[in-house]
């Protein structure tokens, strides 16, 4: 099969560049007003956060499909961290479904 | 080029470490307090379904193994590959004959940087409407046959390249989700795709429980064209009900389906018999424009199926049934298929309990 000139350098450069600009700012976004940041103290939120993993569990597993009743706990940080992914869910919601379903 | 790519890394390394640092300065206290283990995991489905289209019978197996690979709690490896058997009665009445098919669907690597932005690289379903990316799976669908606008937007399924995804906005009341996305042409053998770029963003009530999204692409090679979706699903807590419903168009057509599904669990009589059982209804009409073609119809085409499926142990089971029909100029037909289904999940290895 013939070499195919798929992207240009310039292409290239020019997603990459929108790409870091893109990450960066959502950096600098995620630090200033993520839920995540304004979050109480940890023992206060515990209550709370169960609470919260729950609703979260409630309202975003069964969005998609019939989640399973139980995941292993061996695996329920990289079955969270792929549902994470498709579902995009923040990361506060991924902690509080881990705190939930593993505690 | 070299130079350039190496460049962009660097610029993307130092902006994800700012990202990354973002996050976990306000969760890695909370981390300690969770059992989660982070071993590696083999999933997905299987099935056998007998299929039958105006009167001609397919036996179709189907194997989609999918492996998650966690390095930490950030970056994550997955691949899915499906396997799918065609087999046909030779001459219309022989032995059945057919082969099997291979494809890789996704081979990605995640980076969760943060709430905001997940980066994807590698070969990614392409978020394009509801399919394929929630509802293609085998033990997820309740209809096997995907609608018949879901060659819109989705050039072979799946994308080579980039892909940038995460929570644009989040509050009690609502979330805003975004996906944006470059892929580029691969004739190589199972990782073909087209050279598109577009983008895909939804919004999602938590507590209605509705969401309503919609998706764009743009074909960057031949006939460059423009395909979109509008979306909007909607899960009721108060009773086990699930409608969605999708409207596509392309320079080749426009469509919409529109499918609810029902659990029997609340019927008063044999509630243990009839709380696994779920009726489908889903009712589709696509339109060609400019010809039609491209994996869709070249004529007006309506269908309507009903489907009947049965789950147990623990969901992982399904026994599934389908009737429609479809009506297209002169050519009606009924469509129909039983079989089942199963989920497996297993860890890899069996790490800490
Ligand atoms: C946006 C749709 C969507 C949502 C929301 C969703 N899932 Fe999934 N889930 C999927 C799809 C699609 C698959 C199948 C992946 C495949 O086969 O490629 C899947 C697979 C799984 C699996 C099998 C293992 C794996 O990771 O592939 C488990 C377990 C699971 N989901 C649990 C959950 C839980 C728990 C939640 C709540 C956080 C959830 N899902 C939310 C779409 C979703």
């Amino acid at each position: 099969m013939a070499k195919q000139r798929l992207i240009s350098k310039k292409t290239v450069l020019v997603v990459l560049a929108a790409v870091g600009v893109w990450i960066g700012a959502a950096g600098l976004l995620a630090q200033s007003q993520s839920p995540e940041a304004a979050k109480p103290a940890p023992q206060a939120a515990q209550a709370s956060d169960t609470d919260r993993g729950e609703k979260v569990f409630a309202n975003n597993c069964s969005r998609c499909h019939k989640p399973p009743m139980t995941i292993p706990p061996r695996i329920t940080g990289t079955v969270v961290m792929h549902m994470r992914v498709r579902a995009r869910l923040s990361r506060a919601d991924e902690q509080a479904l881990l705190r939930y379903l593993a505690p | 080029m070299k130079k350039w790519i190496w460049a962009g890394c660097m610029l993307l390394c130092s902006f994800a470490a700012r990202a990354q640092d973002a996050d976990n300065k306000s969760t890695d206290t909370d981390s300690k307090s969770t059992s989660a283990g982070y071993v590696p995991v083999v999933s997905g489905g299987l099935g056998y379904v007998y299929n039958v289209v105006g009167g001609v019978p397919t036996l179709l197996p189907q194997i989609d193994p999918v492996l998650l690979v966690p390095f930490g709690s950030h970056v994550l490896l997955e691949s899915r590959t499906d396997f799918t058997g065609f087999f046909e009665r030779r001459n219309g009445t022989g032995d059945y004959t057919g082969e099997i098919f291979k494809s890789v669907e996704y081979a990605q690597l995640d980076w969760l940087a943060s709430s905001h932005v997940t980066a994807v690289a590698g070969r990614y379903w392409l978020p394009f409407g509801l399919y394929p990316e929630r509802y293609q799976a085998l033990w997820i669908a309740v209809f096997q046959d995907r609608p018949i606008t879901g060659a819109i937007g989705t050039p072979n399924g799946s994308g080579d390249g980039g892909q940038l995804r995460g929570v644009a906005a989040q509050t009690d009341k609502f979330t805003i989700d975004y996906a944006a996305y470059f892929s580029t042409h691969s004739n190589t053998n199972e990782l073909q795709a087209s050279r598109v770029a577009g983008g895909d963003g939804s919004i999602f009530f938590p507590d209605k429980h509705i969401e309503v999204g919609g998706s764009y692409q743009r074909l960057l090679e031949g006939h460059e064209i423009n395909s979109g979706a509008l979306y909007a699903q909607w899960k009721p807590q108060a009773i086990p009900l699930d409608v969605k419903t999708e409207y596509d168009r392309s320079f080749y057509g426009q469509g919409y389906w529109v499918e609810g599904n029902y659990m029997l669990s609340q019927l008063p009589v044999a509630n243990n018999l009839f709380k696994n059982l779920q009726i489908g209804l889903r009712s589709q009409q696509f339109d060609p424009l400019n010809g039609g073609g491209h994996g869709l119809p070249t004529v007006n085409t309506q269908r309507v199926d009903i489907a009947l499926n049965y789950y147990f142990r623990d969901n992982n089971w399904r026994v599934i049934s389908n009737y429609g029909r479809q009506f297209s100029s002169g050519n009606d037909q009924n469509v129909w298929n039983v079989g089942f289904t199963y989920r497996f999940l297993w860890p890899l290895w069996p790490g800490r309990k």
